[in-house]
């Protein structure tokens, strides 16, 4: 028997905002509803919920149950994945596997983060126990303090220059003006990244991805679960999660993101792709280095060349290979859990030509890559038109 | 929750790490399981103390509970058996805090316990002179 192919037939997503009056369950009610709407088989046989920290950030865990229940699909398996910033990405793997598998026809996949309601300090904690307790944590050290060593690294090591690191936030805010979901829809210059606030020297706060509320939601289905439907979709092509030495510091070559170089290789070998087809990448850029160290890790540039590439323009919208079309992790957004769902909703738009003014122009593979920790755990999938 | 600490305090005082009694490789923080050569003989050691900085940062806005000691410097310091520690580095000359700067660890209050006030000690570096 051969397998089914596997298709997102659907998307939905908030905007990504300081949604004061929404609450977690609201955000991912909606996101959910808008990808479910139109779909005749209405009740998915799966539910994964990706989403990162509800219990620190609105005392509410059990996630997978009482967003089944608010859609009214009581009755339907569900659950929550957690691999902190790549919860959204590996909640998708394990849908997409399932439904691959042939053990189920249809997953929803709902990723869904609300930091807003925190103060400042309070993300920080949230997101810092992504890392060691013990080790990181106990010296003070935010997410942010370990991207500016391994920043600074970088750019001692390999020649990197401020202006060079500031490209790639440059390119996703530039991306974000016509994203009607994005966060923050303004271009900026080189200089207004290497002039911002100091956050983790050399980091300042344009190269750290802003804190925000958003949910996506995408409809994973088999042949059987779309048939006869008209309904525009994109074929999921690969995907697989890698993981790495916890922390930086623990690392041989912290420059290597070995969970990213596993993980799309991995990825690309399921979908039968060579690099060079890709029409575009979502990457995970939660950190300027971040950005630059993951276009590294999957080859499109040398070492120490992922951010002089972007500078050079070899990753803006134009090119042979955007980057982060409707804004990335800098501008679109970083609402963590949901942010490896928002990739995968744009990689269909791209796909399926609903992608507006962002429309990268004849695009026929995608690729997203979704990190949780720096580069301790990397989500990737790849995705093709549906023939 | 300073149970959790305390249970480890071993390595905060004395920087007790791992020893791989397969392939001799050490490590801190301690293994459960060699990175080397995938051995799971690993017993308790102790690090020498001293390193150099392989990368810095001056952390502006720490985690709650350290606010009192912000902006900080936090480095990776390559211990001088390879061994690879995340560190605050405190109490040196301005200006020599700089990658490549020999350093030497000592025992320092890290951080005030949020709901108990408890005081926790732990390893910082200091730039020898």
């Amino acid at each position: 028997m051969s397998r089914s192919k596997v298709y997102v037939s659907s998307v939905g997503f908030t905007d990504i905002a300081d949604h004061w009056n929404k609450s977690l369950l609201d955000l991912a009610v909606e996101a959910s509803r808008s990808a479910l709407n139109g779909w005749s088989k209405k009740k998915p046989d799966q539910i994964i919920v990706g989403n990162m920290f509800s219990a620190v950030g609105a005392r509410q865990e059990h996630l997978g149950a009482i967003v089944t229940a608010g859609l009214g699909l009581m009755g339907t398996p569900a659950f929550k994945v957690e691999a902190a910033c790549s919860s959204g990405g590996s909640a998708f793997n394990v849908g997409y596997n399932l439904v691959r598998s042939g053990a189920i026809e249809s997953a929803l996949i709902v990723g869904v983060e609300k930091m807003r309601d925190l103060e400042p300090e309070e993300v920080s904690q949230a997101l810092a126990m992504a890392e060691s307790a013990e080790y990181t944590q106990f010296v003070g050290a935010t997410f942010a303090a370990l991207n500016g060593l391994l920043a600074r690294y970088y750019m001692e090591q390999l020649g990197v220059t401020r202006d060079e690191l500031s490209s790639i936030p440059v390119i996703d805010h530039a991306n974000a003006v016509n994203a009607k979901h994005a966060q923050f829809r303004k271009a900026i210059s080189p200089e207004v990244v290497g002039r911002s606030q100091m956050i983790a020297d050399p980091l300042r706060l344009f190269d750290c991805a802003p804190v925000g509320d958003g949910a996506a939601a995408v409809l994973l289905a088999n042949d059987s679960a779309v048939s006869g439907s008209k309904r525009r979709m994109a074929e999921v092509l690969g995907g697989k999660i890698s993981t790495n030495d916890f922390s930086i510091y623990e690392r041989d070559d912290m420059l290597d993101f070995k969970s990213t170089r596993m993980a799309f290789k991995g990825a690309m070998q399921e979908a039968g792709l060579a690099p060079g087809k890709l029409s575009l990448v979502e990457i995970h850029d939660a950190f300027s280095v971040v950005g630059a160290l993951s276009l590294e890790a999957m080859g499109f540039s040398k070492r120490g060349h992922g951010s002089k590439d972007a500078k050079a323009g070899k990753y803006s919208p134009e090119s042979e290979l955007p980057i982060n079309t409707f804004g990335g992790l800098k501008a679109r957004g970083h609402p963590v859990g949901a942010t490896g769902v928002y990739q995968i909703a744009e990689a269909y738009l791209q796909l399926t030509d609903q992608a507006g003014k962002n429309q990268v122009e004849g695009a026929k593979y995608a690729a997203t890559q979704n990190i949780g920790g720096v580069d301790t755990t990397s989500a990737v999938h790849v995705f093709g038109r549906a023939a | 929750m300073e149970i959790q600490h305390w249970r480890i305090r071993d390595r905060y005082y004395r920087l007790v790490g791992s020893k791989c009694m397969q392939c001799g490789a050490e490590f801190f923080p301690p293994v459960y399981t060699c990175k080397k050569c995938g051995s799971e003989k690993i017993k308790d050691k102790e690090m020498p103390k001293t390193g150099r900085i392989l990368a810095y940062t001056i952390l502006h806005e720490p985690l709650p509970g350290f606010e009192a000691q912000a902006p900080f410097y936090l480095a990776i310091v390559k211990l001088e058996n390879g061994a690879k520690i995340l560190t605050q580095v405190v109490d040196s000359p301005e200006g020599s805090i700089k990658t490549g700067a020999k350093v030497r660890a000592t025992i320092r209050r890290a951080m005030v316990d949020g709901d108990s006030g408890q005081i926790i000690y732990g390893y910082k570096f200091v730039v020898e002179t």
